[in-house]
């Protein structure tokens, strides 16, 4: 039996809450996002209920620890497709041993949540980096980037720390989401606009200036293409202002 | 000069010097303020030589009184020459931070009339930031050599990081290739930097709301293959540092022929190896228990390019060698090649549940192949050679070439600016990360 959620985090945590108390075993536990419905699959359709997911969400911060809570929420991110069984084992693991099934690290499903929470929050520090902004018009930075896993939400804390006194968007044009800031706080809300116009009028010109430094900065004799896309993959490249033509 | 033009000059002036690090700083940003540090440091972006960006790296000046033969700045070489003023650096800093180019400001210097005058600007300019400017983002501050130390006591405490460049690992590689260098004039500023450190440490103990004094530590830069010195010399002397002035980081930079000069080596390829293993041998000082003397003798003066450091000491003392993995000691795990400072840490914390077998090491980041020549797992022996150094060396050194085959790369990996907190294993490389 396969059970199906409708791939919010909520229902996810409601799904993981029926899986207990119906003593139902679910083989997977699956987003209604991905699935694709097959003939002979057996599925339970479960209906997302905030009070049962907030009961959940207790149960793992107190009974195991904060830190598998992060691990669950950062594996939500993902978006992997079997994120949600992977979560489920691990919190079956996780209730039985309560905060100590962090350390073993010898287990196939902690393995399996540790490798993708990994991933999950590499990408995060890579963006921390990688984020770049303009100034547009009327006196908005913006920065449009297409992460791998959804993770505009936990950049959002970093950089109201560092940029409170400046209005930005941070908006991931793959999922048409988007954190606004005001100079006071932070929304995630969904977002498509794009095509924005720069503030043109503004010298010195710090997107040519960036580009001109980037060039500067490489050691002409030890030019190595190939380390700098390992560590700066190609696919981000689209964004970075450094990477564009002139002009 | 336009501000495009002096940009192009004073960062293609700036570009050798290899530290790029933004790590270790706490600093919060204030309400009116702008920008914060990072903890373990980020890279914004990696440029075409593959090393991370982090800091807008750039010069104040490369107008230079001295003479330093390995240096492009030197008076006699001929290049365009500029300068900026403080506003203009403080413009683009910030003009780059809120668009998050960078983690902050690297500031050097050639020096300009006079160490004072020369020092006395850069600390003009960092004022500026931080208390004009509300800056602050991190930034990594040089100490000109024979300036002021009154100067140089103030700087600090607006830098996260202080840096002299001890550029040469001998006073008589100084003498011959920086003359009007001393080595005094070196030591003295790190000294200054490093025992106002711990004062202000205590000072911090008792009040807590005292300013930070170069909270992200000091740092220092050397030259390596334009003088005959042997990596022996260099890595006493970079263990002196870090235990007499508390260095955070040592920095290796391959020598890059910028100049013909007698007393320099012809037109050599930098020494890109060479580097990468100091840097792997520096790991070990700072992090796996080594000293220099165990890596390094007066027989065996020079790192071994086939084999890491750690691999090569291995090698020299199979008598400690099998250990067992689920009883020996954190600081024994260390000193197996194969196994990191991560992966030793994992081992520690997992056997405390059930001994581990052969299959779970790999799943815990062993590097089984060279491990397995020197670990035992529930008592079985895993190599399938005997132990013996010429098969073991050879059985090494394969494995290297291979993986060199495949990942032409490690003639780079060192010049990144390995943080000095371990980041996601993900963003760095193993062999940045020091896990050998
Ligand atoms: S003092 Fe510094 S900038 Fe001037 S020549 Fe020597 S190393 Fe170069």
């Amino acid at each position: 039996m396969d059970f199906l959620y409708d791939g919010s985090f909520e229902g996810l945590l409601t799904a993981v809450f029926e899986a207990y108390y119906r003593h139902e075993v679910p083989e997977r536990i699956l987003s209604r996002k991905y699935y694709q419905e097959s003939l002979l699959d057996q599925v339970l359709y479960i209906r997302t209920d905030p009070s049962k997911a907030y009961r959940v969400y207790r149960s793992i911060k107190e009974k195991i620890s904060p830190l598998c809570y992060k691990n669950v929420y950062y594996t939500f991110l993902s978006e992997h497709e079997d994120a949600a069984t992977w979560i489920y084992n691990y919190l079956r693991l996780g209730w039985s041993m309560g905060k100590e099934v962090d350390s073993c690290l010898a287990d196939e499903q902690v393995l399996k949540v540790h490798s993708i929470v990994r991933k999950v929050v590499g990408e995060r520090h890579r963006m921390l980096g990688f984020i770049r902004f303009k100034l547009l018009a009327d006196n908005i930075y913006y920065a449009g980037f297409e992460p791998d896993y959804n993770i505009v939400g936990l950049l959002a804390p970093h950089f109201s720390a560092r940029l409170p006194d400046q209005n930005w968007i941070l908006h991931d044009v793959k999922r048409s989401l988007a954190v606004l800031y005001n100079k006071k706080r932070w929304t995630l809300t969904p977002f498509s606009h794009t095509g924005f116009i720069s503030a043109s009028d503004c010298a010195p010109d710090f997107q040519e200036l960036w580009k001109q430094y980037f060039k500067r900065i490489a050691i002409p004799n030890r030019r190595n293409p190939k380390l700098q896309k390992r560590n700066m993959p190609v696919r981000y490249w689209k964004y970075l202002t450094e990477k564009q033509l002139p002009g | 000069m336009e501000l495009e033009k002096k940009l192009n000059i004073l960062a293609d002036s700036a570009k050798y010097d290899a530290s790029c690090s933004s790590s270790g700083s706490t600093r919060k940003n204030k309400p009116g303020g702008v920008g914060n540090g990072s903890l373990g440091g980020i890279c914004h972006s990696f440029s075409d030589d593959g090393r991370c960006i982090s800091l807008f790296k750039i010069l104040l000046t490369n107008h230079c009184i001295f003479d330093c033969k390995y240096c492009v700045n030197r008076a006699s070489n001929d290049i365009p020459r500029t300068f900026f003023t403080p506003d203009e650096i403080t413009a683009l800093t910030l003009g780059f931070y809120r668009r998050n180019y960078i983690e902050g400001l690297f500031l050097s210097s050639a020096i300009y009339k006079n160490p004072d005058y020369t020092m006395e600007l850069l600390l003009t300019t960092v004022r500026k930031l931080r208390k004009d400017n509300r800056f602050n983002g991190y930034i990594h501050l040089k100490a000109i050599p024979g300036a002021d130390p009154r100067l140089i006591r103030e700087a600090g405490y607006y830098a996260d990081r202080m840096s002299v460049n001890i550029e040469l690992p001998t006073q008589n590689s100084l003498k011959l290739l920086a003359p009007q260098k001393s080595k005094d004039a070196i030591i003295k500023p790190m000294s200054v930097i490093s025992s106002k450190i711990l004062e202000n440490r205590d000072e911090r103990k008792h009040y807590s709301s005292s300013p930070a004094y170069v909270p992200a530590g000091q740092s220092t830069q050397m030259v390596i293959g334009a003088t005959p010195d042997t990596d022996l010399t260099i890595m006493t002397l970079s263990e002196n540092l870090y235990k007499r002035f508390r260095l955070k980081r040592v920095y290796y930079s391959a020598y890059v022929p910028v100049s013909s000069h007698p007393a320099l080596p012809g037109n050599i390829v930098p020494p890109l190896l060479r580097e990468h293993r100091l840097y792997q041998a520096d790991w070990l000082l700072r992090f796996y228990g080594f000293k220099a003397e165990e890596l390094l003798n007066a027989d065996n003066p020079n790192l071994d390019m086939e084999l890491d450091p750690k691999s090569d000491w291995a090698v020299r003392n199979l008598h400690l060698f099998p250990v067992e993995v689920n009883s020996a000691d954190y600081s024994m795990l260390l000193r197996v090649p194969g196994i990191g400072v991560h992966s030793a840490h994992r081992i520690v914390a997992a056997r405390r549940h059930h001994s581990l077998d052969y299959g779970s090491l790999k799943k815990i980041g062993v590097v089984l192949k060279r491990a397995c020549l020197f670990i035992t797992c529930r008592g079985k022996y895993y190599g399938n050679i005997s132990m013996n150094e010429a098969l073991i060396k050879d059985s090494l050194a394969s494995a290297g070439e291979k993986s060199k085959d495949k990942n032409p790369q490690w003639q780079q990996l060192s010049l990144f600016p390995s943080p000095d907190r371990p980041v996601p294993a993900q963003v760095l490389l193993p062999s940045i990360t020091g896990e050998l």
